[in-house]
């Protein structure tokens, strides 16, 4: 609507609507928000801000919050405490449809008996636009959406990718200030989905509108976020840039949940750089842990160099080695998986681009080794498990 | 394509039902409805085919309760769905989904008891020396006098053909899913647009279903009638039944029934199109038709959407 810019004129003069000096438009602020159903609490004393044309993805397992924390944004859910502030007035008590904000909903939610442009036209239409703008920005729309040869059809002479554009269009066309993207890629096959990934991260950099995405496909959202906020029972674990959230994960969680990861459990133990698990001592390359407690080491599958074990398996100089056998091999396409057996209850994963991945056959015995830089050290956490998985939180 | 016999076989038995247990019946009372009764001890002969029968149908008494049968099952019909879509809307988006069965279940309780017990249980309660009937008279009312009127029909009609309206309603707006709905509010419209151009257009067929199984049995029904209306409430229902079971004339009966069919038929129709006239002004004002887009040479041409999408996209990333 047009309470944007008024707010934007007003500043924090106006009385009793909560606006906020120094939050344009497009600015998200989520203060303290806490939403519980029954004795579950969904999301709990959430803060976060996010700036104008932001592309920021909230990700996390099913059961985070993150859904919720997205359709307070929207006013289909009510925070039981806490604020939530859209370009700088508070939307506390705010029905969606007075919402400055659009969502793309997870299954599209396209009107079945509507056409197309029907469908991209029926916000315009609410808002009482005239009928020949309404005609002009339905058409705008499904250009930009791709979509302008389908504009006559029923979203059911759609395909999945079809219908996603449709949705995208029908939210963009009434300009809101935030758009709400609900897992919109989730139905897609995966091809298609790389391709919606760029087109939505190009178009959201052309119209410079603030996107909050949530998905819990951690590709997704390394792939197209200014910064991800990784979520866990409601609360966010870690907010940072996908390269932070990569290389530095604050948390064994974290590290789990974005990429892979092979854990190894066990004692701290050399100044606290290095687990003793049972299978391997894996070293670190600083210290960061109490020597003696309860901790574990984590090591990317990338960072992984995988060798026949025999005489010419040379020690290569790196202080992390481990001996086992191969009990699986899989192609996927750039990259060579290799399952490494080390013991009853420790697996250890490496994987190496093609064409330098070496000829090994499952059941051969090998030997893997690396860097002590690539090793990420944690304090004991059952949120991580060895093998790189992580059971999803229970809230 | 899918082979079509076993889908057919599998159908069988219900054409097998509906040829000897609908279509053949029907027919039968067509060509009765064109012979006569020839004694009086016989039912109906067909040895002499004739219009006669019609003509005999559409006297004054008749047409009167013709009238009054459309007037009852109009009537009923409206205010079966004026009653049971508040309610079908409340059960299937209102109420906490986990007592959704439960109300289901409650809906239906009626249809334990049988339709006579039913309808002459209302006779007692509207009985002018019934207990309601008392009841009122202690605070300072009339007696009733509503039974063996039109009104006692309708009031009764409503209560035995109301969970038939329900049902089909609650299934339609059931499949009307929230998200749907969401979407609508997230777009901008309130409450009201959102049920008037959302969930209503898409219980569509719910709507349908649950109207003409009211009104079909309903402009049938001649239980109620009988038991309620009384001489004033009489239905066309009663006179066929008279005809084949008091008169014996079988073919005056059956072309009364005849009648019955073409009337439902035609009133259902009638129905239909005011529907559609009605509610053509909203839709076309909502209607908007963009058409192919204009042929310029770089446009992506129509039918090509995502892979001429992707393509520029690459070549944007690309450059």
């Amino acid at each position: 609507m047009t309470t944007a810019t008024t707010i934007e004129a007003g500043g924090g003069t106006a009385p009793g609507v909560g606006a906020a000096q120094g939050e344009a438009p497009g600015t998200v602020v989520i203060d303290s928000v806490t939403k519980q159903y029954g004795d579950a609490t969904a999301v709990d004393r959430l803060s976060l801000t996010i700036q104008p044309g932001e592309f920021i993805s909230l990700l996390g397992p099913s059961g985070c919050g993150k859904t919720t924390t997205l359709r307070m944004i929207a006013g289909f859910e009510h925070p039981d405490a806490g604020d939530i502030r859209v370009s700088g007035r508070s939307v506390l008590g705010v029905p969606p449809y007075r919402r400055d904000v659009n969502t793309v909903f997870q299954a599209y939610a396209l009107f079945p008996h509507m056409s197309v442009a029907e469908n991209v036209a029926y916000g315009l239409q609410q808002k009482r636009t005239p009928k020949s703008e309404i005609r002009q920005r339905v058409v705008d729309a499904l250009d930009l959406a791709q979509m302008r040869g389908f504009a006559d059809r029923k979203p059911t002479q759609l395909s999945g990718g079809q219908q996603q554009r449709v949705a995208l269009a029908r939210a963009l066309v009434n300009r809101p200030s935030v758009l709400l993207l609900d897992e919109p890629l989730g139905a897609l096959d995966r091809q298609l989905r790389e391709e919606m990934q760029l087109e939505l991260k190009l178009l959201q950099s052309r119209l410079g509108i603030t996107f909050v995405f949530v998905t819990h496909d951690q590709g997704e959202a390394l792939s197209m976020s200014d910064r991800i906020a990784i979520m866990r029972s409601g609360r966010i674990e870690q907010l940072a840039d996908a390269d932070t959230v990569y290389a530095r994960p604050v948390s064994a969680y974290v590290a789990a949940f974005v990429g892979q990861q092979n854990f190894f459990r066990g004692t701290v133990g050399g100044d606290g750089s290095s687990i003793d698990a049972t299978h391997a001592k894996v070293r670190a390359a600083s210290a960061s842990l109490q020597e003696g407690t309860a901790g574990q080491a984590a090591v990317r599958p990338e960072f992984v160099e995988i060798a026949a074990d025999g005489p010419t398996a040379a020690a290569s100089g790196t202080p992390n080695t481990a001996r086992g056998t191969l009990i699986g091999v899989s192609h996927q396409g750039e990259t060579m998986q290799y399952l490494v057996q080390l013991g009853d209850d420790q697996s250890l994963i490496a994987r190496r681009p093609s064409p330098e991945a070496p000829q090994l056959a499952v059941g051969d015995a090998v030997v893997c080794s690396w860097r002590a830089e690539s090793v990420l050290l944690f304090p004991s956490d059952d949120a991580a498990s060895a093998g790189g998985y992580v059971a999803p939180p229970t809230a | 394509m899918r082979r079509r016999s076993p889908g057919f076989l599998l159908a069988a038995p219900a054409w097998a039902w509906l040829l000897i247990f609908f279509i053949a019946p029907v027919a039968m009372v067509v060509w009765f409805s064109f012979g006569y009764k020839p004694s009086i001890f016989a039912t109906q002969a067909t040895d002499k085919l004739s219009f006669d029968r019609y003509a005999e149908v559409l006297d004054p008494t008749f047409f009167a309760t013709f009238q009054n049968t459309l007037w009852v099952g109009i009537a009923g019909t409206a205010l079966c769905f004026l009653i049971g879509l508040p309610v079908a809307y409340w059960m299937a988006v209102k109420a906490p989904p986990s007592k959704r069965g439960l109300l289901v279940a409650l809906v239906m309780v009626p249809f334990w008891t049988n339709f006579l017990v039913r309808t002459i249980g209302w006779q007692v309660i509207l009985s002018p020396d019934g207990w309601l009937s008392t009841a009122l008279q202690a605070v300072g009312f009339e007696p009733l006098a509503i039974l063996n009127t039109r009104g006692a029909v309708l009031l009764g009609v409503v209560y035995n053909y109301l969970p038939l309206m329900i049902l089909p309603l609650f299934v339609a707006f059931d499949r009307v899913n929230g998200p749907l709905r969401e979407a609508s509010k997230d777009l901008g419209a309130g409450k009201w647009t959102t049920f008037f151009r959302v969930t209503l257009p898409l219980a569509q067929p719910g709507i349908i279903a649950g109207v003409l199984l009211v009104y079909i049995p309903l402009m049938g029904d001649y239980i109620t009638a009988t038991v309620l209306g009384g001489a004033k409430g009489n239905m066309v229902g009663q006179l066929v039944a008279s005809q084949f079971q008091t008169a014996q004339n079988w073919a005056l009966g059956s072309a009364m029934a005849v009648v019955l069919i073409f009337v439902i038929l035609l009133s259902a129709g009638i129905g239909a199109g005011i529907v559609w006239l009605v509610t053509l002004p909203f839709r076309a004002r909502n209607r908007l038709v963009i058409g192919p887009p204009a042929p310029v040479p770089s446009a992506p041409s129509p039918g090509s959407g995502p892979a001429a999408a992707s393509a520029s996209i690459r070549e944007e990333v690309g450059a």
